[in-house]
């Protein structure tokens, strides 16, 4: 099947590998290494044994989750209408705006680049300073890839699910603050 | 399987069946999935391990009483603050918090570290927020988005009064 092409793009095999296998990568295991043998010198080598027993049923226990997060995140980035919910930010003022700014945020995938890139083409138009807030706290705290991704293989998807409960209603707690905060904005590269 | 686990597996059959139904090509999906397990993954496994002997290292009291249960509402102050100085990407900001977990830091510690985290992340500002915004937006993002993580402790300790979900899976 040809969309499966990819698999065989050397160029896409060797930047999976640099993202599994690069610095940053070495960086954790020399980490990890550097802690052990401090460990075994300062607690001696039960609580080596202890604590890597610990990490393996913890492994073990996260990894299912890990594969159906994931699997939920490529399902959502391949199917969300990404673009479409977020040119609606700022197009809408009062409480409305808000919230649309909010679930905006919740859906932007992945990285700061592309929700920060975004955010600057937003502001520039001189869009609703609340929305702008309210688009960018949803981002960081609610964003779902980045739920899928972070939360939910290192603290368990309870924990997760509990964090963006109570986390849905501040954005726009957020936003409702930004405009009544009597500052001027200077948005680089927007004419004043 | 617990709750959550089962909410997930629930969750994906769901948006599969809708995948196959638009006919969604399945390449991308796996594409996609494939990167993210490469990103997070490897690296997740040794920061873990990292963070398992360096809780074993640190004293445990000292965590627990400022980030446990019996810290109360100054719990929170210093989740935040922990959370604003952590000038790191995911992977070590929770690696931290599995350290905090295993120390015995309470739920609404932890939600308001990472929820401290995710807003203000140093790096973030400095290599996106200030370049592509500029400083007054900044300012006002911060004043606007500082009560945000106390809030979410706030709720998550009054939340915990009544059930005690949401416990993360380091800890059980």
């Amino acid at each position: 099947m040809a969309s499966f092409d990819f698999l065989k793009d050397p160029a896409w095999r060797n930047e999976v590998a640099t993202t599994a296998f690069g610095k940053s990568f070495w960086g954790f295991a020399g980490a990890a290494v550097g802690f052990g043998v401090l460990c075994w010198l300062v607690k001696g080598s039960d609580d080596v044994w202890a604590a890597l027993n610990e990490d393996l049923s913890l492994l073990v226990d996260l990894m299912p989750r890990v594969v159906v997060a994931l699997s939920i995140a490529a399902l959502i980035w391949v199917m969300m209408p990404r673009e479409k919910m977020s040119a609606l930010v700022g197009s809408e003022s009062g409480m409305r705006g808000l919230i649309i700014a909010t679930i905006a945020g919740t859906v932007t995938p992945g990285g700061p680049s592309s929700a920060y890139a975004l955010l600057a083409a937003v502001a520039v138009t001189g869009a609703d300073r609340g929305a702008l807030v309210a688009y960018i706290t949803a981002w960081a705290t609610l964003g779902l890839q980045r739920i899928l991704i972070w939360d939910v293989p290192f603290m368990g998807a309870e924990f997760s699910m509990l964090r963006f409960a109570i986390c849905i209603p501040l954005p726009i707690i957020a936003g409702l603050i930004a405009r009544r905060i009597p500052l001027t904005l200077k948005i680089k590269g927007a004419e004043s | 399987m617990s709750t959550g686990l089962l909410v997930l597996v629930m969750l994906l059959i769901v948006l599969a069946v809708i995948a196959v139904q638009q006919r969604q090509d399945a390449g991308p999906i796996a594409q996609r999935f494939i990167e993210q397990f490469a990103m997070l993954v490897p690296r997740m496994v040794f920061a873990l391990i990292a963070a398992g002997f360096i809780a074993k290292l640190i004293p445990k009291e000292a965590i627990a009483s400022l980030l446990g249960e019996d810290a109360g509402l100054w719990a929170l102050p210093v989740a935040v603050a922990a959370g604003l100085i952590v000038p790191a990407g995911p992977v070590i900001a929770f690696a931290i918090a599995a350290v905090f977990a295993k120390s015995g830091a309470s739920v609404p510690a932890l939600i308001a570290f990472i929820t401290s985290w995710s807003i203000f992340a140093a790096h973030r500002i400095l290599i996106y927020e200030l370049p592509l915004l500029g400083p007054t937006f900044l300012r006002m993002r911060i004043l606007s988005a500082m009560a945000v993580p106390f809030m979410a402790g706030v709720i998550a300790m009054i939340v915990g009064l009544i059930t005690a979900f949401g416990q993360p899976l380091l800890t059980q």
